[in-house]
């Protein structure tokens, strides 16, 4: 207490001092001065504030969860304001209802019910990305002789998983000659599509979610966004760095989760890749103590065996989700081949629980223990 | 008291408080925007358009319904969780307590979205694939 009374006296003193100093000079000198001193201050201020506004602002990531696709889609990007963020999101969110439109199996309407109504019939007119899809989805069948195949429509529409009925195995055996990627007609030049044989379905559900989350991708990007990661269900596209120059983290879920704590396998870093898993978790019920589950071999029309899940890494979507549900019908090793005959990169979960990985994810991939 | 005698009277001392004050008062606006966080609130969406927003600090629970299903949405103490819903596979309910991110029930078309727009997460990975 002594102390501050001691400043308060001293600020005084050189205040009195400074009244008697003034009285000697010209009174209108030190009005200009002062008024100098505080036209300059203010000036400083608005320099300063004026850079403050112009100077890039810190980064953030901004992110918006919806339903699209009949699955839960979430869009993450690196942005300087809340506003640009928002308004790319929602393009984004707009380019992936659009190509729901176009090749949703479930829907009369879409591109692709158009296909399968004129199936046996001459092909009939699509939309560019309509056709671009079927490319990479023979693609990938050319690729995997025959393990991913997009006529499985024949034998998918036979299942529900929600209902938890399997098919009766004679109905799944007739159907089984409906099932062949080779009775795809592409004319290009006539923006057409068509298949073959009357009964037969196209059913691009294994490849659609990772080709929208590549082009929500490419629409992010056009409208200025440097960083960000689109994750259709589990189809997940990055690209960029975090605003903390670090690159996306992915969790890979563990097939077979006993609560929350168990809930991912391994991590991995993301930068300009896409990642895909698919697992005979996802859709699936139990019957006489076996589990039937959404991936088919287009071979039997039965759910495929020997995997658990497969993740795939690989520098587009459509590619990993595709390749992920080939590798699964393949089995672990034959899998893991094709994968690294890719130039891919994949983690195999086998049906006991073994984890396989291709040999260039060993040193970037990241463990959890769960005990 | 003109304001030619005003600046006369200032002394060495008047400006620098002067100059203390106005930095002091530029520190407080920088301080509210960085520092502070914003209030959190949860959005609830029926067929992707907005539909309720309550605060997360508020206890209370609510019914929501959309065309194709039903949920009861609790909350409290700034976590949020779905205790009914009307699908048959139930991984909303499953999901229990949530402090941020999203519950969705596919078969209802309702999400029930936690937290605000920009500003990341505390979770350690930015999404999970399979």
């Amino acid at each position: 207490m002594k102390k501050e009374f001691k400043v308060q006296r001293s600020t005084f003193n050189v205040r009195s001092s400074q009244l008697r100093l003034k009285s000697s000079k010209s009174a209108a000198g030190n009005f200009q001065k002062g008024a100098s001193f505080y036209l300059l201050f203010t000036v400083y201020c608005l320099l300063f504030a004026a850079l403050l506004s112009c100077s890039p602002k810190k980064e953030s990531i901004y992110k918006k969860t919806k339903v699209e696709m009949d699955t839960v889609v979430t869009i993450t990007v690196v942005s300087d304001s809340e506003e640009k963020a928002a308004k790319a999101i929602d393009k984004a969110f707009g380019e992936i209802g659009r190509l729901d439109l176009l090749l949703n199996f479930f829907s009369d309407k879409s591109e692709l019910a158009m296909i399968n109504r004129s199936a046996g019939a001459p092909p009939v007119r699509v939309s560019p990305e309509t056709l671009e899809v079927i490319g990479k989805a023979l693609c990938a069948s050319e690729k995997t002789g025959g393990a991913f195949d997009a006529t499985i429509g024949a034998e998918s529409s036979l299942w529900d998983f929600f209902q938890k009925k399997k098919p009766d195995d004679e109905t799944i055996r007739q159907r089984r000659g409906l099932v062949n990627y080779r009775w795809i007609t592409l004319a290009k030049g006539e923006s057409a599509a068509g298949l073959e044989k009357k009964g037969m379905l196209m059913d691009l559900g294994a490849i659609a979610k990772g080709y929208a989350a590549d082009k929500a991708v490419e629409e992010l990007k056009k409208n200025g966004v440097r960083a960000g990661l689109v994750a259709v269900a589990g189809d997940i596209r990055a690209f960029g760095l975090k605003p903390d120059g670090k690159p996306w983290k992915v969790g890979i879920r563990n097939p077979r989760q006993q609560g929350k704590d168990d809930e991912i396998l391994a991590t991995i870093a993301l930068k300009d890749m896409a990642i895909s898993t698919s697992g005979d978790y996802e859709r699936y019920f139990l019957l006489d103590g076996k589990r039937y589950h959404h991936i088919l071999d287009p071979k039997t029309g039965y759910p495929a065996e020997g995997c658990r899940s497969v993740t795939v890494m690989a520098p587009d979507a459509a590619s990993t989700d595709s390749f992920s549900t080939a590798a699964f019908v393949l089995g672990p090793q034959k899998g893991i081949e094709v994968l690294e005959r890719m130039g891919f990169e994949g983690i195999i979960v086998d049906n006991s629980g073994k984890v396989r990985l291709t040999p260039g994810l060993k040193d970037r991939i990241e463990f959890k223990r769960n005990d | 008291m003109s304001l030619r005698e005003t600046i006369n009277g200032t002394t060495r001392a008047d400006r620098l408080l002067f100059v203390l004050l106005v930095l002091f008062s530029l520190c407080g606006l920088v301080f509210i925007k960085e520092v502070l966080p914003q209030s959190r609130e949860v959005k609830i969406e029926v067929e992707g358009k907005l539909a309720y927003r309550y605060p997360l600090d508020t206890e209370r629970v609510v019914d929501i319904t959309s065309p194709s299903g039903r949920l009861t949405v609790e909350i409290k103490d700034g976590r949020v969780r779905v205790t009914h819903a009307t699908c048959p596979n139930k991984l909303c309910e499953h999901q229990g307590w949530i402090r941020a991110g999203a519950i969705i029930c596919l078969p209802g078309r309702i999400s029930v979205l936690v937290g605000g727009f920009g500003g990341g997460e505390d979770d350690n990975v930015d999404a999970v694939t399979g």
